[in-house]
């Protein structure tokens, strides 16, 4: 998983400090860590495995081998194609998917990785009779979207800024939005729907 | 007067209206072409020169067809071939899964004769440097032009500067890459493609393919970013559509990043060695500009200079250089950030010379106001918003290392509409339907065309349904230029009206008038001057009967215009002991004619600004001078600036409805870095002569400037 928020500086702030190289060798080892702990070291592979995920509350039964992403095990395999891949390598949030409560860029996560674990997208936020979510409302009425191909990615993050910061400082919102890159330039207006989501939901964002 | 023309008093037009596809983007429901999944779908990947320069000595596909999975290879260079760019398309396979045509395509054996290789302008230009190609030369004669009398001019110049001014190549970055999914019925071929521009895309696919246009659907319902790299089909959509015809099944081929940086365009570099005169009133004499600039392996780097400013004697000379990288295509406002930039880091230090405020200097020197030529009002207006007058002469006399300073620049662009066609249907239920083969590529397409529709009709924008982006409606041409808007809303209207005419004349009998008595307002088709004398929409629309009124008509003149102006302000922060920028406030005065919806019109302008500080600070393609390779081929070292990179950014549009509807999507990111860089030139009293602004040259130009300066 590549956490972007939670300690306290942006993973832009760690990149210019860090070093992207120094950044990627820290997750794969604390993903490989992790997955031996739960599976015992045993190796998985290289063809077709058997994965389940829980992804907006649904059960979805894969066959995938053991090296395919988060990201593209959802597109691909599971047809929900609401989070796009941009980068593929953890640096432009496009990916971004909400696991266990906190934010990962699913191009850099592995499917297997996170079975069993509760794994929100994008195309799970709106409610079951289409009402969109607060921040998605917000994004709608402020213009906070152009061609909207990052616009997936910046609203998950959105929500996952506004569950952990409900009344966010333009300071936290901004390095809470930091990890996501658009090339459009909605930038304003993503600011602008993200205080205004937190003050239309009056501090209590609904929970996707 | 003439046939067709903008309402006075609209309700719609101008007004701030949201995006009709907001709601399918944000929750994913939008389908790109990246998310379009067929049944039997399978993958392309395509195989990339890893050199630069070299020539094919063989290919071995034998390997790649036995993998797991792979249904199909293909050559799509030969043995003796020349690759003149890494990243040059050779082969490709298409297999099962991504995962394993990935697998495949690095099994495909291609054998290479490696060739001397040209990565710099420089290199290109040396007398007995190495040579892009076994067969053309390094550089070429490009634009030139010569007016009025230079040695005259510079016999009247009180001052002259001379100096060189450069800015880099920067890629465009579309974040949903470029790329196709095709699939095959028989011979017809329908192609989803990432373009910005489906009936062009149509007519590159029929070429190719040798097969008739009419076999040939291409569909772009929402695309992610085109920035005038995506209009044809490109080595990437052939493949895609020779791949599926292969393996008799549909194929999904996307670019990955680095496949996008390398093989999908980019903005060329621009040099120039100026020679300017001024008078020692603060007039422009003359203007000596020798250019050259490379957009890759074979591609112009044509740009305007001297750009706006009103040189009455000048001549310009530019050379076409030639790399060993990928060919450059239009990105957004093309050739202008470059002239703009050349030409404004020099205004200020013209200004300077005369020790002129830049804004008068400017006012002095820009053309005249005129409908098309706002830049002294904006000059003025700009100014007094901006706190011009707390601007400091060169130099922030503040102590520490922290230095603020403020910037301005000017620009142009055409934008004018041109042919694109639309088809209008009124049902006899009350639903309107309006087609035009048009695409929205981020800029509200879409939505304009429902605006323009539910105006004529006197309707909500909820009450039209626009369908654009697919080759089965009518003609359009592509979003380039920032000619949609003045292209297709003309059309819709001129289709509208002339619908709502035949409306008219079946609704007049039953309320006993004329047509021409009738009006179409708040949802009712009424007798003008009488408004309780009238039908609901819906009413009206029952008259006409099972036959819908179904209308085709197209752009005409007298709806649309073309040229603007705009004038950006920036203040600047520079730490002068890193070498780190940081832009703080941007103001940005623009006008576009006619305003359609002010919502997306403002995003555009939003948009153009941002992207222009990433040209300036941020992203930069580095080729390594030994290799020739692409050094930030991603999206960790390509940069690009990020939520906390981003300014206060304040938009003024000028609405301008006399002058009809002008595209906005490109001249807004002009002017933004020539204003940035005279910002900090402002804040430092250093002039940084070439984009972009990194902290390295910064510290340069300040080490320079204590040195004793460059004058
Ligand atoms: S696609 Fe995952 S961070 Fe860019
Ligand atoms: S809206 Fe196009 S990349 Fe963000």
């Amino acid at each position: 998983m590549s956490p972007k928020d939670g300690f306290g500086f942006s993973r832009r702030d760690f990149l210019k400090t860090a070093g992207a190289g120094s950044l990627a060798t820290a997750v794969t080892a604390a993903g490989v860590a992790e997955a031996h702990a739960q599976a015992g070291v045993r190796a998985l592979g290289p063809g077709d495995v058997p994965v389940t995920l829980t992804v907006n509350g649904r059960r979805i039964d894969l066959r995938i081998e053991p090296r395919v992403t988060l990201l593209d095990a959802i597109r691909n395999r599971a047809d929900l194609t609401g989070n796009k891949r941009v980068c593929d390598r953890g640096a432009c949030g496009a990916c971004t998917m909400i696991v266990d409560g906190r934010t990962v860029y699913s191009c850099s996560t592995l499917a297997i990785e996170v079975q069993g674990k509760q794994i929100r997208t994008v195309d799970g936020l709106a409610s079951a009779n289409g009402t969109l979510h607060p921040v998605q409302q917000a994004f709608c009425d402020v213009d906070g979207l152009m061609c909207g191909f990052c616009t997936p990615g910046f609203v998950v993050s959105t929500i996952a800024l506004l569950e952990k910061h409900p009344n966010p400082t333009p300071e936290q919102a901004r390095k809470g939005l930091d990890g996501n890159i658009c090339r459009c330039g909605t930038f304003v207006r993503v600011m602008e729907a993200a205080m205004a989501a937190a003050t239309s939901s009056a501090g209590g964002v609904r929970r996707g | 007067m003439a046939k067709y023309s903008w309402p006075e008093k609209p309700t719609l037009l101008g007004t701030p209206v949201k995006r009709l596809d907001g709601p399918d983007k944000v929750t994913g429901r939008a389908r790109y072409t990246h998310d379009i999944n067929r049944p039997g779908m399978i993958y392309g990947k395509i195989v990339r020169s890893p050199y630069p320069h070299a020539k094919v000595v063989s290919i071995d596909l034998s390997a790649a067809e036995k993998a797991p999975g792979v249904k199909a290879t293909l050559a799509y260079m030969k043995p003796g071939d020349e690759v003149h760019y890494q990243g040059d398309p050779v082969a490709a396979v298409a297999a099962d899964t991504e995962e394993r045509a990935r697998d495949a395509a690095r099994l495909v054996r291609v054998r290479y004769d490696a060739l001397p290789q040209v990565s710099s302008e420089a290199q290109a230009m040396a007398a007995d440097g190495p040579k892009w190609s076994t067969t053309q030369p390094n550089t070429r004669a490009g634009q030139r032009a010569e007016t009025g009398d230079l040695e005259a001019g510079f016999r009247q110049a009180g001052h002259i500067v001379e100096q060189t001014y450069s800015t880099h190549v920067i890629t465009h970055v579309c974040l949903e890459t470029h790329g196709a999914v095709c699939e095959w019925d028989g011979d017809k071929l329908t192609a989803w493609v990432s373009t910005q521009g489906v009936h062009q895309c149509a007519q590159g696919f029929a070429q190719a393919l040798g097969i008739p246009q009419t076999n040939v659907r291409v569909i772009t319902q929402y695309m992610g970013g085109g920035f005038g790299s995506k209009f044809a089909p490109d080595s990437q959509g052939i493949i895609c559509a020779k791949l599926a015809k292969a393996a008799k099944a549909p194929v999904k081929l996307m670019l990955d990043r680095k496949e996008e940086h390398l093989d999908t365009g980019n903005r060329p570099s621009a040099f120039a060695k100026i020679r300017a005169g001024v008078s020692s009133g603060g007039k422009l004499t003359a203007f000596d500009g020798q250019s050259w600039g490379t957009g890759g392996a074979g591609a112009g780097s044509g740009f305007p200079l001297p750009y706006l400013y009103q040189f009455p004697n000048r001549r310009r000379v530019h050379t076409d250089v030639y790399i060993n990288a990928g060919q450059q295509r239009a990105m957004r406002a093309p050739g202008h950030p470059q002239g703009c930039f050349l030409t404004e880091i020099l205004m200020d230090e013209l200004a300077d010379r005369v020790k002129m405020d830049p804004v008068e200097f400017r006012i002095k020197n820009a053309p005249p106001l005129a409908p098309n030529a706002q830049w002294i009002k904006y000059f003025q207006e700009g100014a007094k918003r901006f706190g011009w007058d707390k601007r400091h002469a060169t130099g922030d006399p503040t102590p520490g290392p922290i230095k603020t300073g403020m910037g301005v620049s000017a620009h142009l662009w055409g934008g004018a509409g041109r042919g694109s066609q639309a088809h209008v249907d009124l049902m006899s239920d009350g639903s309107v339907v309006v087609k035009c083969g048009t695409q929205d590529i981020g800029t509200g397409t879409r939505t304009l065309v429902a605006i323009v529709a539910a105006e004529t009709f006197g309707l909500p924008v909820s009450a039209v349904k626009p369908e654009i982006g697919d080759t089965i409606y009518p003609f359009s041409g592509g979003s380039g230029g920032s000619t949609t808007a003045a292209s297709v809303t003309p059309a819709i209207r001129t289709t509208s009206v002339n619908a709502l005419d035949q409306l008219f004349a079946k609704v007049a009998p039953t309320l006993g008038v004329t047509p021409d008595q009738l009006a179409a307002e708040g949802g009712r088709v009424f007798v003008r001057g009488n408004n309780s004398k009238g039908l609901s929409w819906k009413d009206a629309c029952k008259l006409i009967g099972t036959e819908p009124i179904s209308v085709d008509g197209k752009w005409e003149d007298g709806l649309s215009s073309s040229g603007t102006s705009g004038v950006q302000f920036a203040e600047a922060e520079v730490d002068i002991e890193t070498g780190v920028v940081r832009v703080k406030r941007i103001l940005a005065m623009q006008d576009c004619g006619l305003i359609v919806d002010k919502l997306t019109a403002e995003s555009q302008a939003y948009g153009g600004v941002i992207a222009a500080i990433n040209f300036a600070l941020f992203e930069d393609r580095i080729l390594d001078r030994v290799t020739g390779q692409m050094v930030n081929p991603n999206m960790e070292w390509y940069l690009l600036a990020g939520m906390s990179d981003v300014p206060k950014i304040d938009i003024v549009l000028n609405n301008m409805p006399e002058r009809g509807v002008i595209g906005i999507g490109e001249p807004p990111t002009v002017s933004t870095a020539s204003a940035i860089a005279n910002a900090v030139r402002n804040a430092t009293g250093a002039t940084i002569r070439s984009l972009p602004l990194h902290p390295h040259k910064v510290l340069a130009a300040l080490e320079q400037e204590r040195a004793g300066g460059t004058n």
